[in-house]
């Protein structure tokens, strides 16, 4: 677990990612509720978005070693790609867990509203992963991490906008709503709206289900060794 | 550009087409979240096959999926195209080609019913794409497997001409040794002699007091110098050679190329050049003339010589017009093998006229024994 530690050591190395990691979260908890949207409160609604950033942000982690020539030299290292993807992104994971907690919990702790915390935060760590694979996924196709991180944060927007994270899917039309349903942000919308109504569990676990192949989907894709 | 003309390319970009169709079906088509989950199902097969060469069974899943979801969603009849094209990939064209009969069958005989018009040509041009895909790898792993063989014998055969080179390069050596070895045991065995008989009968002269004896001893001592004498004359003979080597037949060759107006120059101590050196050399200057004779427009050829401490540089530089097509040919190519194998080099620029430089060095040929045999 050497990756592991190092990994999570250099998640914290410098102090944007400090503050990114711990105090970022913990602002969202404040953030005011909505009269009639979003649902939760505006910093629960945003913090999809905030966790496809800091995806992006620990993922560069690998470009940067991409970059560097770690993986290159990983190839003639007594360790496996797959084991360090592994360990790099277990690391990733644990801290996009935390943070959910820390958001989720803290929220309790304070007395957001929050309907159903368990859920939320069950819905938080699936979403995590999906946007931990989609930063995978993102980072496979650039060498250079700027570009990559600049270029991201485009996308991010269009997801969040088509997603309806930013504002109400409703005042979309019917067809760029049916378009919406292709990303994996509406899903977490759809989860957001589920927690709220206290609907059927069978629904939550199609959105989480959807959420977990989107992951699949993109951790096959983002998992290729690239060395330059 | 090379990963363009990959076919697998094209087979992944015709896969994930399928799914971006699918999703436009989806879209359009009004259906439900059943169908939305087999197209991302679709694409995780899709992604798995980008990824990794799945096994041929694995075209069961995509068929298994599309059943399942059978009497929900009319999109199955559309994604049945990806097993289809997939069998036909891999060489199964009668298993996919049942497959997209008897679908047709059954669509015709209405046992199944589609809302979608034109399946069957849909899942044909899915089959035909398929085959000519398998088609195309098969090809391709064909003509790899070829060049790679022809790549082989070609190494094998540059392998093979530099071990005959360097042979050869040997051989010389050791024929001038043997010709060395030949002339100092001629030297010492003849003319050696005779001199130190010579002088030992000059210094025996000094304490002979008799006169007649001094006589026999003087006269033995011219007859020991005149056949020193003669045995030097054969053997001076003997070493020179007949024929024309070194500069002297670098100076025959241009004298005796009369197309253009040769120039020629020389500079250094041409005798620190060994003799398969002036062989090289001379190669050289007949090949590039020969090149401007048959193939060049120049009116002029500038040929310089010059010999230094450590190298031996030769360039043949004319004032001909290059035309585009212009290439080398085995000729300088033969050269820059046989330079190498010597540890020089032999160098072409086309920028001005055409130049052939060859530069071989002088010090590292021979090694220690050649060094102590030339002191």
């Amino acid at each position: 677990m050497t990756v592991f530690k190092f990994s999570l050591k250099r998640s914290f190395s410098n102090k944007t990612n400090l503050l990114l990691l711990t105090l970022f979260p913990i602002a969202f908890i404040f953030f005011p509720e909505g009269e009639y949207w979003p649902v939760l409160p505006y910093g629960y609604q945003y913090f999809g978005i905030v966790l496809l950033f800091i995806s992006i942000r620990l993922t560069t982690i690998i470009l940067v070693d991409r970059a560097k020539g770690v993986v290159k030299r990983l190839a003639v290292a007594p360790i496996s790609y797959g084991s360090y993807l592994c360990q790099n992104l277990l690391a990733f994971s644990v801290i996009l867990v935390m943070q959910c907690a820390i958001v989720v919990y803290g929220g309790v702790l304070l007395g957001v509203e929050l309907y159903q915390p368990h859920w939320l935060m069950l819905l938080y760590v699936s979403f995590s992963f999906t946007s931990l694979a989609i930063a995978l996924a993102w980072i496979s196709i650039f060498r250079s991490k700027e570009s990559a991180f600049l270029i991201y944060m485009s996308l991010v927007t269009l997801l969040a906008i088509l997603g309806g994270l930013l504002m109400p899917l409703q005042i979309f039309p019917e067809a760029l709503i049916r378009i919406a349903v292709l990303f994996p942000t509406y899903w977490l919308n759809q989860g957001m709206s589920w927690i709220a109504s206290e609907g059927s569990v069978g629904d939550f676990i199609l959105i989480n289900g959807v959420l977990w192949l989107y992951t699949i989907i993109f951790m096959i894709l983002g998992s290729t060794r690239k060395i330059h | 550009m090379k990963a363009i003309k990959e076919p697998t390319l094209y087979i992944h970009g015709w896969r994930f087409l399928q799914i971006g169709l699918l999703m436009h079906v989806w879209i359009v088509g009004d259906l439900g979240f059943r169908a939305f989950i087999l197209i991302l199902l679709l694409l995780i097969l899709t992604s798995l096959r980008w990824r990794f060469r799945l096994p041929v069974w694995s075209v069961l899943l995509d068929v298994l999926l599309c059943l399942l979801l059978f009497p929900y969603t009319d999109i199955h009849y559309v994604a049945l195209a990806i097993p289809m094209f997939e069998l036909a990939l891999r060489g199964k064209w009668m298993l996919s080609l049942l497959l997209v009969a008897g679908f047709s069958l059954l669509h015709a005989l209405h046992v199944i019913d589609s809302t979608i018009d034109l399946i069957f040509w849909y899942h044909l041009h899915a089959f035909l794409f398929g085959c000519f895909s398998w088609l195309t790898i098969k090809s391709q792993q064909s003509y790899k497997r070829e060049a790679d063989e022809q790549r082989k014998a070609r190494a094998e055969l540059e392998r093979i001409k530099m071990d005959l080179l360097e042979a050869n390069h040997s051989a010389i050596h050791h024929a001038e040794l043997m010709e060395r070895y030949r002339i100092s045991r001629q030297l010492h065995d003849h003319l050696g002699h005779d001199l130190t008989g010579a002088l030992l009968a000059t210094q025996a002269y000094e304490y002979v007091k008799d006169s007649e004896e001094g006589d026999k001893l003087l006269a033995e001592v011219r007859q020991r110098l005149e056949r020193s004498t003669v045995s030097l004359r054969e053997a001076v003979h003997n070493v020179t050679p007949t024929a024309m080597i070194g500069v002297e037949r670098l100076d025959y060759i241009i004298s005796s190329f009369q197309h253009k107006d040769i120039a020629f120059y020389k500079s250094g101590d041409m005798l620190l050049v060994s003799a398969y050196m002036w062989g090289l050399l001379e190669a050289c200057l007949k090949e590039a003339l020969t090149n401007v004779a048959r193939h060049s427009d120049a009116t002029k050829v500038k040929v310089d010589l010059q010999v230094t401490e450590s190298i031996v540089r030769l360039s043949i530089h004319d004032n001909g017009s290059v035309t585009a097509g212009s290439h080398e040919g085995s000729g300088l190519r033969g050269l820059k093998l046989r330079a190498r194998s010597i540890g020089g080099s032999l160098s072409v620029n086309r920028q001005d006229g055409f130049l052939v430089v060859c530069v071989i060095p002088l010090e590292k040929v021979g090694g220690a024994d050649e060094a102590t045999n030339r002191r």
